[in-house]
């Protein structure tokens, strides 16, 4: 079984997460209708749960984490930090999609699209390393089919969408 | 009933209905085939393109789609011993080996029919059972409708997350995104900070898709290695015959499969891969050949994929007579439905008759149409898996902008998309699952108005929510689960423990 800091910190941030919603549920209007439930009632109540749900969870991740740090559990084997390949990958996708996010507006649908899904192909290529095995003249040939399938997709999709399901997306 | 018959019958006999469903079952299909791609992705990235279509014709899509990804899993499965779905992991043990035998066509065929006719039988279960579910369900008042959303989210935590309470932070913390945006009762913004697209709460289309599509999508960039790819098939499959006869002289197993998928089906929660490995151990009890089970032998294939097929009418059942999802797929349908402005539950039935009718026949159409295209598509279905990887995410990600954007045109969506991107990411990889936290949406603000609302008809008195015969049965057995599933969670970490020290 593989433990990985993560859990404890997800579980951690839980915790803060669940009593920041709760202090902020404390500052919304106490409306009392009747009945005696304000609309601070609810999210109070549920966020009071969540934090009561996590604290253990914290605990239990905590103290596996910790037992697998000393080698108490020999079950266990302690995955310290995960694929540094793959977090490089997963961050890439995410600056990626925020990018994009921003440009979708501003650039028009066809271009912040094209442009997205070239740069997310071969950023995923560079960052897994299989761009860097490629001869230079295979690299430029799949840059060019690269750049063909981003602006194909860009189009194709912006085609259909807009005139075949009137669905209106930014020009 | 005939007259809701005879409208839905006017209404699904369209032709753009028709193609619409055929549609759906088509990408649903192709979505099966990709390992990694589950049919509540599928939907959620189908869902804008149904924004514009009638009811039925949108929903006909998505369970067209739901159909096809639902059986076309069994491809990857008996070709390559990859399964499509988590649901066709059991398809394997007897699918593959009679592809390692030169006998895929066989297993396909096999597959194929016997899927087809777990949907028909499904189909019959879903209409015979569901309207009188909902009629029961009438006479639900605010009590009975807290105690079900209740009962729901305690249902699907204790079976969705790898722990009781991961599963239901899970489903907590959809309840808590729900109160997002004007109070419904007091009328008072709550945690909007001010952002006026969040006046009228959270969206749940990009919660959808950001849960199952964009999490998928960040899990696939992280696991992305161009190392592993996937070969093609060696077996050969010319063409796979459909074959009813030798699928029909396994009965049995068939019989079997049938029954496992139609009782698990309904159990919120219960999903895919228990109903085939249910059909699948069972059909073995009852064979009189069980030694030649995961040897490469017909009826193996034929209980778990006609398991598969008939656990998504069952599951329908909660889904459309109580607005209820028992899991994933079908969670993402009900957001579906509520997107169509059809609002699953009792009055569904009453008020909108020929509609639910008309669903129950697009989802018999769906299974026609299955037959047809996975018979004659499956030597491109299998190329589907050798699509790039890279590419795939692409395009997934522009989907996912179009559905959440497609909307209301409101680029703030787009964020929500990811953060519930983010959210479902991180759920997924430490154990919470993501299936809860759209269950918590979608119950959270029938949860809250009931409670709400019952507390001011009963006069601030709590009593009626423990008295009345439905809302205690509810509460009963919410809480005999609870104890029941933290009994096995201690068991299990006992066991774990044993083993470990030995």
């Amino acid at each position: 079984m593989a433990k990985e800091i993560g859990k404890p910190i997800f579980d951690l941030f839980l915790v803060v997460a669940a009593a920041t919603g709760f202090y902020m549920a404390t500052t919304l209007p106490a409306v009392s209708m009747a009945g005696g439930l304000t609309p601070a009632t609810f999210p109070k109540l549920i966020s009071g749960l969540i934090f009561l749900c996590a604290v253990p969870c914290l605990i239990r991740d905590s103290y596996e984490w910790l037992a697998a740090r000393r080698g108490r559990d020999e079950a266990i084997t302690l995955n310290t930090m995960p694929s540094k390949k793959g977090m490089m990958q997963w961050l890439i996708i995410v600056a990626l999609i925020i990018v994009y996010i921003n440009l979708f507006e501003r650039l028009g649908y066809i271009v912040s699209t094209a442009l997205f899904c070239f740069f997310n192909v071969v950023c995923l290529i560079a960052a897994s390393g299989e761009f860097q095995k490629l001869n230079n003249s295979r690299k430029l040939r799949n840059l060019t089919a690269y750049t063909i399938f981003s602006v194909a997709l860009s189009l194709v999709i912006y085609y259909v969408f807009t005139e075949l399901f009137n669905i209106p997306l930014p020009d | 009933m005939l007259m809701g018959y005879m409208e839905g019958l006017g209404l699904v006999f369209q032709f753009g209905t028709l193609l619409a469903i055929a549609g759906g079952t088509f990408l649903g299909i192709i979505m099966g085939v990709l390992p990694g791609l589950t049919s509540a992705m599928a939907i959620a990235l189908l869902l804008p393109v149904t924004f514009g279509m009638p009811p039925v014709m949108g929903i006909g899509m998505l369970l067209g789609t739901l159909c096809g990804a639902g059986a076309s899993g069994s491809i990857p499965a008996i070709l390559l011993n990859i399964p499509g779905t988590p649901s066709s992991v059991a398809t394997t043990f007897d699918g593959f080996p009679m592809a390692q035998k030169g006998e895929a066509g066989r297993a396909l065929g096999l597959a194929i029919v016997a899927s087809f006719l777990g949907g028909v039988a499904s189909m019959v279960v879903l209409s015979l059972l569901a309207p009188p579910i909902a009629e029961f369900a009438l006479r639900f008042g605010a009590a009975e409708y807290f105690s079900l959303s209740v009962f729901g989210l305690v249902i699907i935590a204790s079976v969705a997350g790898k722990s009781l309470l991961k599963g239901l932070i899970a489903g907590l913390i959809g309840f808590f995104c729900s109160t997002i945006g004007t109070d419904p009762i007091a009328g008072v913004d709550r945690f909007t900070f001010g952002q006026l697209s969040l006046l009228t709460g959270i969206n749940l289309l990009p919660a959808l898709i950001g849960l199952f599509a964009v999490s998928q999508v960040l899990k696939d960039a992280f696991d992305y290695d161009p190392s592993n790819k996937l070969q093609n098939s060696p077996h050969k499959v010319d063409i796979a015959r459909p074959r009813f006869l030798e699928t029909l002289r396994n009965w049995r197993a068939l019989l079997v499969g049938i029954v496992s998928g139609s009782v698990v089906g309904p159990v919120p929660g219960a999903g895919g891969s228990i109903a085939s490995l249910v059909a699948y151990d069972q059909a073995r009890r009852f064979s009189k050949t069980p030694e030649k089970f995961g040897k490469g032998h017909g009826a193996g294939v034929v209980s778990v994929e006609s398991a598969n097929n008939a656990l998504l009418g069952g599951a329908l059942i909660p889904t459309l007579a109580l607005g209820i999802p028992g899991e994933a797929a079908t969670a993402v349908l009900l957001g579906g439905l509520m997107i169509q402005g059809v609002t699953p539950g009792p009055m569904l039935f009453e008020n909108q008759g020929g509609i639910i009718y008309g669903i129950f026949l697009a989802y018999l159409v769906a299974n026609f149409f299955m037959l047809i295209i996975m018979c004659l598509g499956i030597k491109l279905f299998v190329r589907v898996l050798l699509v790039p990887r890279k590419q795939l995410i692409s395009a997934i990600i522009v989907f996912c902008f179009i559905g959440v954007y497609g909307v209301d045109g409101d680029v703030f969506n787009l964020y929500i998309m990811l953060a519930f991107g983010l959210l479902g990411y991180f759920l997924n990889r430490y154990g919470f699952g993501t299936a809860p936290v759209i269950l918590g949406l979608i119950l959270g603000p029938i949860a809250e108005s009931n409670l709400r609302r019952g507390l001011q008809v009963f006069g601030g008195d709590w009593s009626p929510f423990f008295t009345r015969p439905i809302s205690v049965t509810f509460l009963v057995i919410a809480f005999g689960l609870l104890v029941l599933t933290l009994w096995q969670n201690y068991r299990s970490r006992q066991k774990e423990a044993n083993s470990a020290a030995t």
